[in-house]
């Protein structure tokens, strides 16, 4: 019974194991491009964060007005490289 | 705005001095008043000081230790070099003689195991210096953010765009 | 290694046990495979990106493999608990931790009340936390494989364990036994059946994100995803481990019978220090999340995290350190040290290696910002959990340097670490406050008004109630949490409050709509706000502890005692007996300003199969104070029983609080409502990586 047991659990994991797959997942490195859209989402959830902030009053306007530029500015930076690399590929 | 900054530092830096003022007019009160104790409240206070030696763990008046002749010989103890009128210290030593140094619930504040009291203190500050200097030598050397984009339209209509997706 | 198999000579009741350890070492193959074929595979892949398929086969028959190993430890795990549940005494763990009388809840809890048990247990929740990751890897295949290679090498640690030096199923030597040897009275206890599984899966859990993180670090993930997504595991683990902690302490409170919850024992110092580095790495990592800064910073505290976690089990099972529940001693503490070491070392040298791939992206700003209240929440944290770790090492580090022991009990750590708790609180308070970035002068003035108000006119109406502060530490301490409660609840409280404002002004809606969708919003943020309030009730029960009043008499027939506004009396005492265990107890009529309020009924029990004696507390507990009543034993003069009643304050509140922190950390576990995103055009469908649900936010 024990043999049996232990029999049925080596058979059944062997087979999960080694049982040859159709497709495998591919290890694909990140690309620049999918990077830039994580670091587009990260800022642009800073930048609602701001300007909820600031709607609720914690922010005097000068630092709003000084910090949602300087957010802005780097997103538009993302987004002109997010641009140039998708029309490279579309090119490609 | 920056006179009304120093202004306010002022303030408190006054606030704190009372602050410690305060602080070390209660620790004065709590050794006078640890001398002049009654024998319940040093009973009490030392009991805590020290540990039941019967390997529980526990501090001694807190040892429940079901039949545990050990505190209870150690409470007895207590009791009666109070009654005999031993100061504290001397509570405390007759202790560590028959028991040894681990009798003491915390290390003696003398030798080698004042380090024990200095070292958590010590390392706060070095830690707060650390970030001290550290954020001195960021304020120093900013990372440089990226440049202004050039004013023309294309840059208006990708900042417009930015300003509209993360709209509340 | 013949016991090991299970020899025959125990006919039919040896079978679970050969089968458990058949199922053991197939999990310790299996990880192994999962470890070295996986580390194999990720090479190829590295040095020959553009190989043919094999790698990628062979990578994925490790993930299997470890998949695999959950399946053969649930069945080591089943087979240990069914051996407990039929009573087969032939396998030496179940004699020493079971018996035939014992309740079935216990029966369960055997698996973890001893130390090869509670490895089969450690080893087996790695494997379900493993589980979950490699079956989850669609996130990022890459990455997935890379965290779960590290974990594996963790899961081929503790197998090992649980083969050589702490075999659960090792067989009885001799004769078996009619009956086992119990287990320990002081486990028989309904929390003790979830607070050690809750504290194993804190401690194991945070090996998920130190796969993730090492392995991040090692293939040089670019951006800060990973951290999204082990923030999750991070949170559960979190959540694991604070219950786990205040399951002990409640379990320590209401079974110990010594009136309190935490008594700073090395076991209770060895989870308490993970928790605290685990929280400072809950908060800086929102810092890389959010502005990619303090990367390596968030990195060694992850890697602290898991060795402390580590540490702990080293430091409770090696005998190194005294402890009331430390484990018996074993030749363990060598396999520990030496695990350690490795970490160490291949964190080491992949940081050095890699340290060029940490480069911050951003800077503090200002010192006054929520970076900097972040980085001295860290300080603080880590200070604490140094404190710790000094005060439980210092015998240690003593004997070594003085040549004798000493100890280093509850005074110490009041002293010590009660301040830095307090300055805790006060960042607690400050914190959310602070905008990110840099706060200027005036809004801090707009901001802190009310908060510090509250904290002012909290400690002048205590003060003004009877409360004096100068007349000893303890109360001064008390004082200062109850202000500081104030302000921090002010403080927490104004941020929901105008953010609803916000909301309001938006949509119309009235105010208890906008408040549940302000949380809707952004749960992780109000849900952390939750969390905080529970830490301050939290910390109002510990401050309570400064009030303590405590009476102990000899109560006999119609004897009574009187202690604060209670009155206690005596109506009878009496003897019982039960298979499990023989019962003494009293029944005291307890009248409060002179109106009856309840009846209790202190007891002792002495357990048969144990020969141990144990209290059952009667504690009858209000939001105010609990009556906390311990029948100490008889005095054997007169045969009269002493009672021991202790008035201690406010001590519901802590339960209360860490329910509170529950609720928070569930709440940031649920996923954002994306008002932003309703209103955002969608992006058109190919350029969305479908995130599989409950990942991403």
């Amino acid at each position: 019974m024990t043999i049996l047991a232990c029999a049925a659990l080596l058979i059944g994991i062997f087979l999960y194991v080694f049982y040859p797959q159709s497709k495998t997942e591919e290890q694909t490195q990140k690309t620049r491009l999918e990077f830039l859209r994580e670091r587009k989402d990260a800022i642009y959830e800073n930048l609602r964060d701001l300007n909820f902030e600031y709607r609720a009053g914690k922010y005097p306007e000068e630092d709003y007005l000084a910090q949602r530029a300087g957010m802005e500015n780097e997103a538009a930076q993302i987004l002109a490289e997010i641009e140039f690399l998708e029309a490279g590929t579309h090119a490609a | 705005m920056r006179a009304c900054q120093t202004h306010v530092s002022r303030i408190f830096d006054r606030s704190l001095l009372r602050t410690w003022f305060q602080l070390s007019a209660a620790c004065l009160l709590l050794i006078f008043m640890a001398g002049a104790g009654d024998t319940a409240a040093r009973y009490k206070l030392l009991g805590h000081q020290l540990m039941c030696t019967c390997g529980c763990g526990q501090v001694l008046l807190e040892c429940n230790h079901v039949g545990c002749t050990v505190s209870t010989q150690e409470e007895a103890e207590l009791r009666n070099a109070l009654a005999r009128g031993d100061s504290d210290q001397l509570v405390l030593q007759g202790f560590v003689q028959k028991y040894g140094p681990t009798v003491l619930a915390a290390p003696p504040q003398s030798g080698f195991n004042l380090v024990a009291w200095i070292a958590p203190g010590l390392v706060f500050l070095l830690a707060m210096l650390g970030t001290a200097l550290l954020i001195r030598k960021w304020k120093l050397h900013p990372v440089a953010m990226p440049p202004e984009m050039a004013a023309d339209p294309h840059t208006d209509a990708v900042l417009a765009k930015i300003r509209k997706e993360t709209e509340l | 290694m013949a016991r090991w198999l299970g020899d025959n000579r125990q006919g039919r009741t040896g079978a679970m046990a050969a089968f458990g350890s058949f199922a053991i070492l197939l999990g310790l193959v299996l990880c192994a495979y999962n470890f070295l074929v996986g580390a194999i595979a990720l090479r190829q892949i590295a040095v020959h990106p553009q190989a043919s398929f094999g790698p990628e086969r062979l990578a994925e028959s490790a993930r299997r493999a470890g998949i695999g190993s959950f399946i053969a430890l649930s069945a080591a795990a089943f087979a240990l608990i069914y051996c407990a549940f039929t009573n087969d005494f032939s396998v030496s763990y179940i004699l020493h931790h079971s018996n035939r009388a014992l309740p079935w809840p216990y029966k369960f809890a055997a698996l973890w009340s001893g130390q090869e048990g509670s490895l089969l247990l450690w080893a087996w929740l790695l494997a379900a936390y493993g589980f979950v990751l490699r079956v989850r890897h669609k996130v990022d295949v890459k990455l997935t494989a890379y965290a779960s290679t590290i974990l594996a090498a963790v899961q081929v640690f503790f197998t090992l364990l649980i083969v050589f030096p702490a075999p659960p199923f090792a067989l009885t030597q001799g004769a078996v036994p009619a009956d086992g040897f119990g287990l320990n009275p002081l486990l028989q206890y309904p929390e003790m059946v979830i607070h050690p599984p809750m504290l194993y899966l804190g401690y194991v859990g945070f090996s998920v994100p130190f796969a993730f993180a090492l392995g991040a670090l090692m293939m040089r993930y670019p951006g800060e995803k990973w951290i999204h997504i082990t923030r999750r595991w991070t949170m559960v683990t979190w959540l694991f481990l604070t219950c786990g902690i205040f399951l002990g302490m409640h379990w320590a409170y209401a079974v110990l019978g010594w009136g309190g919850y935490w008594g700073w024992d090395p076991v209770e110092n060895a989870s308490l220090m993970p928790w605290l580095t685990g929280t400072a790495f809950l908060h800086s990592v929102m810092m890389q999340e959010k502005r990619g800064m303090m990367k390596s910073w968030n990195v060694w505290l992850i890697f602290t995290t898991f060795m402390l976690s580590i540490l702990g089990t080293l430091l409770t099972r090696s005998g190194l350190v005294s402890s009331v529940h430390a484990f018996a001693e074993s030749s363990i503490g060598t396999w520990f040290w030496v695990f350690l070491l490795i970490v160490l070392s291949v964190c080491l040298f992949t940081y050095i290696l890699q340290r060029d791939h940490l480069q911050s992206e951003h800077k503090l700003e200002s010192l006054i910002s929520r970076e900097s209240s972040f980085l001295f929440n860290n300080l603080v944290l880590l200070a604490a959990c140094f404190t710790v770790l000094w005060g439980t090492l210092f015998p240690i580090i003593s004997e070594y340097v003085e040549g004798s022991k000493v100890t280093v009990g509850p005074p110490f750590y009041n002293r010590v670490a009660v301040p830095i708790g307090i300055f805790l609180l006060f960042l607690t308070g400050i914190g959310p406050i602070l905008a990110w970035r840099s706060t200027s002068f005036k809004s801090v003035q707009r901001n802190f008004l009310w908060p510090c108000i509250a904290g002012v006119v909290a400690a002048l109406v205590l003060m003004a109630a009877g409360m004096r502060p100068w007349q000893d530490m303890g109360t001064l301490y008390s004082l200062m949490t109850f202000s500081l409660a104030a302000l921090v609840v002010t403080a927490v409280g104004s941020e929901f409050w105008r953010g609803a404002r916000v909301i309001q002004r938006h949509t119309g809606k009235n105010m208890l709509f906008s408040l549940v969708q302000l949380t809707r919003r952004n749960t992780r943020r109000y849900g952390g706000h939750l969390v905080h309030i529970g830490v301050v009730i939290v910390f109002v029960g510990l401050a309570g502890s400064a009030f303590n009043q405590s009476n102990e008499q000899e109560m006999g027939f119609h004897d009574s005692m009187t202690i604060g506004q209670y009155r206690l009396v005596c109506q009878s005492y009496t003897q019982d007996s039960n298979a499990n265990y023989d019962s003494e107890y009293e029944l005291l009529n307890v009248y409060k300003n002179g109106k009856f309020l309840a009846q209790m009924a202190p007891e002792r029990r002495f357990y048969h199969a144990s020969q141990q004696t144990e209290t059952m507390v009667a504690n009858h507990s209000t939001l105010e104070r609990d009556l906390y009543v311990v029948y100490e034993g008889r005095n054997q003069d007169t045969n009269q029983p002493i009672i021991k009643v202790i008035l201690n304050p406010l001590v519901a509140w802590i339960w209360i609080g860490v329910a509170v922190m529950a609720f928070g950390t569930l709440l940031a576990l649920v996923p954002n409502m994306s008002a932003e995103q309703a209103a955002r055009p969608r992006k058109p469908a190919e350029e969305e990586v479908p995130l599989p649900a409950g990942v991403g936010d």
